[in-house]
């Protein structure tokens, strides 16, 4: 659940017994900017405070910023850069996009869940089992035609992942256990299971590879096209298309549909939900089931538009399913954050990848310091309070201290000590 | 009571402003050992904040607080405790997980070298509990106690803390009326003890009943201070809403015709496995309102629940019009003509942060008219909320406004809106006007009058003795489970009273 | 329905529930004993008692223990197919992969660092604070150790170094939760990368591509006087780390803490009804402060063991996971010390045992170490489904 449904709830509960404190206004004041200047100010307090890191390392942040927004490609979209240069944002930008592509899908797997009042930390788990299935679909059944290829692989990733959420969703549903410690559990599992499938001497082992435990490569024929720059440099596939389509949908999804009412009004308050006849475990079912799918979407079109096979390295690496919660929550869980939020990770983690940082310092150094700045990032995305704050000016601070003074001048409790 | 003896608590004009809301106006209060001094009003008068300010929770932008004669500052509850005021919260403020002993030392517990000592709180809560009447088990659980068990605990805790100054925050609100009675008792032996004690209240009877002086807020303003003598119903709603109200219900007999709701033999288990309905049979007809009365937990919320299909019953039969519903679920039941308005609007009956719109639609989203192949049809959701906004005369806020944006009195008419618009057969009112403002229970009795009156069998579930007097056709009694009486409207709260604690009475007719 | 007795003899005699046990009972020793030191080479007994344990697990169900009986089902059903591969192996693996000895010692080494973040996680979260930066508060446990016993010679600094890098971590997650009522899964995963960021940056910058020196003071292991002649426990647990064993102390201590002194009941109020708290004088604040930062500490020292007690170095990353598995031990423990203790025991095995099968089958090793996750996913459905979390876990706390 997301924080601004957090307060309404909790500002609707409150309303009960003090009405004078008009939550109408503060849920009007609130609504009003949620959809876009919270989030935008967040991400910008968090690069201020990204920056502050990089100033107390030793580094000039500005030139580290402008280095870094160089290497999202992002600077592809000023018309006064050109030549060489702009051939390298146009790659860049490239990689922003194709960073992008995933993480909306993730980030939406984690948001439907959020809708529905499930915490999905599934989706590093989800989009694996997505991996795996889509890498064996793609590198088997050469001889099909290319476009039902790609749609059978697509659908086979995303009926595995949906498989995959759709356990920790039905045993909420029928044991009541805790879906964000099952979905930890099963994104273990996934895990070994790919180390285990393309591992040495594994199923799913390339045998050609010795030495190397790595997959099968997709045939040619079950590649996305390339649409923007080359397709041996990386370039720009058609899966950013399906991933936006797919946000498209959500949002139908969520705000149109009966599934995503009876979604939402299972995430406020799953007791309404069943005095109106909804069935709540079956919801809960479904939503996981499909959360899944997206993040199976996701893994499918990273394996059929770049990664072509996968080594067990990457699998124990990859941290999307992570940078899917951020996403998520800095986008609102709507469709249209979530591409906002997905287009900024996918173009941080491209500007401060190592290829693209081009200062003075180690840059193994630079890595961890990009980690640094990510966790900022969330941390601040965790919170509005201090966005909310700044944007209401001082009275929302003097009440926020006065409170903490009146919490101090009570006798000393003895406290956990 | 002598006059010359300084008042235990003064409040000289308090204020207090939310941002541009003022919800204390300059309000003047004092309360004198040995006496009850009630503070009425509707919901959202300011009684809670007035009281807030009080303990500690809210700080005043202007006036100051005086106990036994000098200025105090209170910043904090702690402060609050150590000046002598305890406070009976209206929600309690209880750990449910722990024991009651456990709950009542809380803070300042007896310990050696901070370990528990639990025989001396144990004992200290004995001595207590015998000392003013007020039975609980130390040992028990919070969660495993009854309602009015937790707030004798509650009492207790502000005993504990030797509070002198005693203040109850709507505290009938969930009590019936047997435990009303005790909690006079109780206030009573307080009074005796020399304590000052405040008591917050919208319901006029009781009021009346307990207090020695009762001061009258209304819009976050001392409307008058009066002594009890004197003091008539009629006379207080005046002062709480402004003007005339209307107390009883006017209503032409009820001409009933066939049964709608036939319950037989029914058998409902609750989430512990506890038989909680044993055999439980009645009938509603239609065009008649049959209250169901009681002490809450006999039965009442499990029987409602296996009507409106959210439990299961073990056995029985629950027919609507003819039809049996038992264990079919909430959608055959609707579909069957139930419709339910919640006892409990936030727990329910709404979802707080979705718009009218959307709240109104939760009953019959499925129906053609809003929603067709998976699709919602919002347009039309939106067009049916504004009708129905404006039938129930529901104010702050048109379709799109969120629910809990909306007072409490408001919440409730779309509930009640709702759950009439989907045209029921029979229609469960449980609790329908439970913590609202007198204004709102007038609303909601008129409508459900008119409900009955439109030919649909109405099932009230109350436990407001004044409620099911005024709106109830026939009255059943239940009691563990099972229908012990049937009473006429008329019968008298004693009579009622008996038969809701299990005692023998005279039925004036065996019940159905 | 849980506690409903057979039908077939309504009142008297066995519950429901007894049979549903001594079902799952049944159903475990139909794999155990075909394992050293009993080594049934035959399946058929195996089938038999699995046999038997499925039709009491039937039973149970019947009586209304349906989720106890269908694991204990389960149980039988993986008990057999366990005897299969038990029969198929040849002796001498399953004597190499079942040296109890070896495997409990090697269970203690994996359970001492999950334990103590564990037991953090059930401080912060007693107290209403989710603490998902389990994982980070260790990493910088891990850490800061290392730089602590290389800097000052000895690994006594290391811990307290440790301990203050776990403890300022978790000051900020408090700062965020409690404060700035910040989403707590949010804000503790930032934290996790926010310490993987600190860590591998100074870990580069102080040491460089050469990673930790190699000389570092550890942690000692310490031998109970005179167990090492005792035969099965010799083995066992003569090798136990000094931290092991505090770690296996603060578990009753902490249950006598939580639930027997002032300062437990107060924590406690404070995780389950903050307003209660609050109204009585008690300061929420404060008391979810210290909690959190405790539960930083005490993570860390999991991380301190991990580098200064065990490996002796530090490498990237090092926890790999330990703090989440760490945080569903917690949950899997039900949110109490006894219980995190044998969650973290169960996890603990599972790596153990997949160890030991590793050095058979490598192949199959890799398998195995998903092990303890199925495992506690088939717990969870089961048995957790019924826990409950501290009631405001989670929820920060607002007075007005």
């Amino acid at each position: 659940m997301s924080l601004l449904e957090e307060e309404l709830k909790a500002e609707g509960e409150e309303s009960a017994a003090a009405v004078v404190r008009s939550p109408a206004t503060l849920t009007a004041f609130r609504r009003g900017l949620s959809g876009i200047t919270v989030p935008i100010l967040t991400a910008v307090l968090a690069f201020i405070a990204g920056g502050l890191v990089v100033l107390a390392t030793g580094h000039n942040p500005l030139s580290t910023y402008s280095s870094i927004f160089n290497g999202t490609g992002l600077n592809w979209l000023f018309p006064w850069v050109s030549g060489a240069e702009r051939s390298t944002a146009a790659g860049n930008l490239q990689q922003t996009l194709l960073n992008a592509t995933p993480l909306i899908l993730v980030g939406i797997a984690v948001s439907f869940a959020f809708r529905a009042g499930m915490f999905n930390i599934g989706g590093q788990g989800q989009y694996t089992v997505g991996l795996i299935v889509a890498v064996w679909v793609g590198s088997s059944f050469s001889g099909m035609p290319s476009v039902l290829h790609i749609v059978f692989a697509i659908l086979a990733a995303a009926l595995a992942g949906g498989a995959w959420a759709g356990i920790a969703g039905l045993l909420k549903a029928t044991t009541g256990a805790n879906e964000v410690i099952s979905t930890i559990m099963l994104n273990w599992i996934a895990i070994w299971l790919g180390v285990y499938v393309f591992q040495l001497g594994g199923p799913l082992h390339n045998h050609a590879q010795a030495t190397v435990p790595v997959s099968n490569s997709v045939v040619s024929g079950a590649k996305l096209p390339v649409f923007w720059g080359s397709a041996s440099l990386q370039g720009l596939d058609v899966g950013i298309f399906i991933s936006l389509a797919l946000a498209v949908v959500y949002g139908l999804l969520i705000n149109r549909t009966r599934l995503g009412y009876e979604s939402r009004t299972v995430g406020f308050n799953p007791e309404a939900a069943r005095y109106s006849g909804m069935n709540v475990g079956r919801t809960w079912i479904r939503v996981m089931v499909i959360c899944g799918a997206f993040a199976g979407v996701a893994a499918a079109l990273d394996v059929l538009g770049w990664k072509f096979s996968l080594f067990t390295n990457d699998i124990q690496t990859s941290q999307i399913g992570f940078y899917g919660i951020a996403v998520a929550l800095l986008g609102r869980n709507t469709a249209s954050g979530n591409i906002a939020a997905g287009v900024l990770f996918g173009a941080l983690l491209t500007g401060t990848s190592n290829r693209n940082i081009n200062l003075s310092i180690d840059p193994t150094l630079v890595e961890y310091l990009t980690f640094m700045i990510e966790g900022i990032i969330i941390l601040l995305v965790s919170t509005d309070v201090i966005t909310l704050r700044l944007l209401k000016g001082g009275r929302q601070v003097r009440v926020a201290l006065g409170r903490r003074r009146s919490a101090e001048a009570g006798p000393s409790p003895g406290g956990a000590s | 009571m002598t006059q010359s003896s300084p008042p235990a608590l003064e409040l000289r004009g308090i204020t207090k402003k939310f941002g541009s809301v003022v919800a204390n106006d300059r309000v003047d209060f004092d309360v004198i050992p040995g006496e009850v001094h009630a503070l009425l009003g509707e919901n959202g008068a300011g009684k809670s904040t007035l009281m807030s300010v009080l303990y500690g929770l809210y700080k005043p932008d202007d006036g100051e607080i005086l106990v036994d004669g000098q200025v105090v500052e209170i910043s904090s509850p702690s402060a609050a405790i150590a000046l002598g005021i305890g406070m009976v919260h209206q929600h309690f403020m209880l750990v449910r997980v722990m024991t009651v002993a456990e709950n009542i030392v809380l803070g300042q517990e007896p310990s050696r070298r901070g370990v528990l000592d639990l025989k001396a709180a144990r004992a200290r809560v004995r001595e207590l509990s015998s000392r003013y009447g007020l039975a609980v088990d130390p040992d028990a659980r919070i969660e495993d106690i009854t309602v009015g068990a937790e707030q004798r605990v509650e009492i207790l805790k502000a005993l504990y803390r030797n509070a002198r100054i005693l203040v109850l925050d709507e505290p009938t609100a969930v009590l019936t009326a047997q435990e009303v009675k005790e909690l006079t008792g109780v206030l009573n032996r307080l009074k005796q003890d020399g304590a000052a004690i405040v008591f917050i209240s919208h319901k006029l009877g009781e009021v009346l009943e307990v207090a020695d002086r009762i001061t009258v807020l209304r819009r976050g303003k001392k409307v008058d201070t009066v002594p009890r003598e004197g003091a008539t119903e009629l006379s207080l709603a005046r002062l709480v809403v402004g003007r005339d109200v209307l107390l009883a219900v006017d209503k032409a007999p009820a001409k009933p015709a066939g049964p709608l709701l036939e319950v037989r033999d029914l058998h409902v288990r609750d989430d512990r496995g506890l038989e909680k309905v044993s055999g439980l049979s009645l009938s509603v007809r239609a065009g008649e309102i049959v209250a169901l009365a009681g002490v809450d937990g006999n039965g009442q919320q499990e029987l409602v629940d296996s009507i409106a299909g959210m439990r299961a019953p073990e056995s029985g039969a629950v027919e609507i019009d003819g039809v049996d519903i038992a264990g079919k679920g909430v959608r055959v039941a609707t579909d069957a003509g139930v419709a339910h308005i919640a006892e409990d609007r936030h727990v329910r009956g709404l979802v707080l942060p979705f718009t009218l719109a959307e709240n109104l639609a939760l009953r019959e989203y499925r129906s053609p008219e809003l929603s067709g192949r998976g699709w919602l049809r919002l347009g039309h959701m939106r067009e049916r909320a504004e009708k129905l906004l404006a039938e129930f005369d529901v104010r702050g806020g048109g379709a799109d406004a969120y629910a809990a944006s909306l007072s409490g009195g408001n919440q409730q008419k779309v509930a009640v809106a709702r759950e009439i618009a989907s045209n029921p057969k029979v229609l469960i009112a449980h609790q329908p006007t439970r913590g609202l403002d007198v204004g709102a229970i007038e609303f909601v009795h008129r409508r459900l009058v008119g409900e009955r009156d439109a030919g649909r069998a109405v099932l009230l579930v109350s436990l407001e003795y004044e409620e099911v007097r005024a709106l109830a056709d026939r009255i059943l009694v239940i009691y563990e489970g099972k229908i012990v009486g049937e009473f006429p409207p008329d019968a008298s709260e004693e009579e009622l009273g008996i038969a809701m604690t299990g005692g023998k009475t005279q039925p004036t007719e065996a019940p159905l | 329905m849980s506690v409903g007795t057979i039908a077939l003899a309504p009142g008297r005699g066995v519950t429901a529930r007894q049979v549903g046990i001594a079902a799952a009972v049944l159903g475990a020793l139909a794999w155990v004993i075909t394992i050293p030191p009993i080594e049934v080479r035959s399946v058929a007994p195996s089938v038999v008692l699995a046999a038997v344990a499925v039709l009491a697990g039937a039973w149970a169900v019947a009586g209304g223990e349906r989720k106890l009986g269908i694991e204990a089902i389960a149980v039988a059903v993986l008990a057999v197919a366990g005897s299969v591969a038990s029969a198929n192996s040849s002796i001498a693996t399953l004597e190499s992969v079942f040296t109890w000895s070896a495997l409990v010692a090697a269970t203690l080494r994996y359970m001492t660092p999950l334990l103590f973040a564990a037991l953090g996680g059930v401080i912060s979260e007693s107290s209403g604070v989710i603490n998902v930066g389990l994982e980070g508060m260790m990493l910088m446990g891990c850490f800061w150790g290392i730089y602590g016993a290389d800097l000052l010679h000895s690994w006594v600094w290391g811990v307290l170094a440790a301990m203050v890098a776990g403890g300022l971590l978790a000051l900020v997650h408090a700062v965020f939760s409690i404060h700035l009522r910040a989403n707590q899964i949010v804000s503790g995963m930032g934290l996790n990368f926010v310490a993987l960021g600190i860590t591998g940056y100074f870990l580069e910058y102080h040491y460089g591509p050469n990673g930790t020196p190699l000389n570092i003071s550890m942690i000692p292991n310490v031998t109970l006087p005179g167990i090492r002649h005792v035969a099965f426990f010799g083995t066992a647990f003569s090798g136990a780390n000094l931290m092991t064993w505090v770690g296996l102390a603060l578990v009753p201590a902490l249950t006598f803490f939580l639930f027997r002194t002032r300062g437990g009941l107060r924590l406690r109020s404070v995780g389950e009804k903050p307003r209660a708290a609050d109204t009585v004088g008690l300061s929420v604040m404060r008391i979810r402060y210290v909690a959190v930062v405790v539960s930083g500490m005490l993570a860390a020292l999991g991380g301190a063991y991990l580098s200064v007690g065990f490996v002796g170095s530090f490498s990237n990353n090092m926890t790999n996971g330990r703090g989440f598995i760490a945080l569903a031990a917690m949950i899997f423990g039900k949110w109490k010390p006894w219980g995190a203790l044998w969650a973290t025991l169960l996890f603990g095995l599972g790596n153990a045992l997949s160890d030991r099968v590793s050095s058979v089958n490598p192949t199959l090793g890799t398998l195995f170490e998903a092990l303890p996750y199925v495992f506690t996913l088939v717990a969870v459905a089961g048995l957790v489904g019924r826990s409950r979390a501290p009631a405001e876990d989670g929820i920060p706390y607002v007075r007005e």
